[in-house]
């Protein structure tokens, strides 16, 4: 039945919409992704500013009707990450995580662990937008998101045999690392990769380790492929 | 629902922006009532800005020949370039009469969710004319997340090719709150940039 609800949420994409109204793709703490118009929000004189902007999180009164898109009817925010906004490279490393959330996450189902993960990767960019752009934080937090979404590979056995030695190599269609016996259709996987997809998993992302070329290309690889196969989703390059 | 032709043009309709089933209906149906005349003086003229209108190869702005009227005129200054996202982003700062460079039309703004990347603007176009004797380059993109980003990007890889071509002087539009607009409304990124570019008063 229509009535407002009240939730806080970030903005994930904003498309301008007719003469003066937008809509915006928003990813909610408590009921996950939200489409939602925000009429007259691009008259000078609108009472929601640039706060409709990607990356701004906020608090929101929306109206729920009968139809498909909520309306938006306050917002006022929690954070706006100025900072964030003046770099470049966290520009786009933002870009590209409220990209996997639009891709990852395209149902109504709440989850908070991916909210809190994208609300962390966005303050961490702004704090230091050079050091949490770096291919090390954009690709711990993709594994991260990944695990909150149900689809982290598997890294500490041979996925096909259980074996825990000889972990040569990665297999997107079997979700994980695979043994020199089970190589199959995967492709050869560093130690270095492997240590730092661990790595990255088990810390806070605020300590992602660093991810030198190869091991970038190659754990972007393997979080790329797994997604292709198993949540039918595919993401850009993090590098 | 309808007859072929019918549905053909409400289905041509609902192609263009803003415009939704309901509404290419209402068109469709206007255009059947009008007279002959106007119906067809449309069409002629969707054919004729197909045919004649293409993008200045200097600028890329809209232009009826090879070059833009912009690019053509003898009295603008060639070593301002101001830079834009699309073609419609020219006519308001032409209106304001202040400004007395040249264009440069990128054809869009940078942006990982829509797939667009810096080869799929013309920034190549535009680092290059920057190389052959251009003083200043302004970004007069959007000030919206895709617009800024544009903007940045723009400004790191001129400043990756300065030891090229000298010093360039790379400016950003001022922003902060717009004329006519609350102080109470305003958003705290908005505010925080006027507040940075305040200037001294008399
Ligand atoms: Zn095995
Ligand atoms: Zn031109």
């Amino acid at each position: 039945m229509p009535g407002s609800i009240k939730t806080q949420a970030v903005v994930l994409r904003s498309i301008r919409y007719g003469e003066a109204d937008r809509i915006v793709h928003l990813y909610s703490a408590t009921r996950g992704r939200i489409g939602a118009i925000a009429k007259g929000s691009r008259r000078p004189k609108s009472r929601f500013g640039g706060r409709l902007e990607p990356f701004f999180r906020l608090n929101l009164v929306l109206y729920e009707g009968r139809g498909e898109l909520l309306t938006v009817t306050g917002a006022s925010t929690v954070a706006g990450h100025a900072r964030l906004r003046a770099d470049g490279g966290a520009l786009m490393a933002a870009g590209r995580a409220c990209d996997s959330m639009l891709r990852l996450f395209d149902d109504g189902e709440p989850n908070q662990p991916a909210y809190n993960l994208l609300c962390n990767y966005l303050s961490l960019l702004d704090a230091d937008p050079a050091a949490a752009s770096e291919p090390g934080a954009a690709l711990a937090f993709r594994l991260k998101l990944a695990l909150a979404a149900g689809f982290s590979p598997e890294l500490g056995s041979c996925t096909r045999c259980g074996e825990a030695e000889h972990l040569s190599a990665f297999s997107g269609s079997a979700g994980g690392v695979v043994c020199s016996a089970c190589e199959g259709d995967g492709f050869p996987m560093t130690e270095q990769a492997h240590r730092f997809m661990v790595e990255a998993l088990a810390r806070p992302l605020a300590e992602a380790p660093e991810a030198p070329g190869r091991v970038a290309a190659l754990s972007d690889r393997a979080v790329t492929e797994t997604l292709e196969h198993h949540a039918h989703v595919h993401l850009r390059a993090v590098a | 629902m309808y007859a072929g032709p019918i549905s053909r043009l409400i289905g041509e309709l609902s192609k263009l922006p803003g415009i939704g089933q309901r509404t290419a209906q209402r068109l469709a149906f206007h255009i059947l009532r009008a007279d002959d005349d106007d119906a067809l003086a449309l069409a002629e003229a969707i054919r004729e800005v197909k045919e004649k209108v293409g993008l200045c190869e200097v600028c890329f702005n809209l232009s009826e020949g090879p070059r833009c009227r912009i690019c053509e005129d003898e009295r603008r200054d060639r070593s301002l370039i101001c830079v834009v996202e699309e073609p419609a982003d020219v006519i308001p700062i032409e209106r304001t009469g202040e400004y007395r460079g040249v264009y440069h039309v990128l054809g869009g703004a940078l942006s990982p969710i829509d797939g667009i990347d810096p080869e799929d603007l013309k920034i190549a176009e535009l680092l290059e004319r920057v190389d052959s004797g251009v003083s200043e380059v302004v970004l007069a993109t959007n000030p919206t997340t895709t617009g800024e980003a544009t903007a940045l990007h723009i400004a790191a890889s001129l400043r990756d090719r300065a030891g090229a071509n000298g010093a360039v002087t790379v400016t950003r539009l001022a922003s902060g709150l717009p004329v006519g607009a609350d102080l109470e409304h305003a958003d705290e990124v908005t505010l925080g940039k006027a507040l940075a570019g305040r200037r001294a008063l008399g």
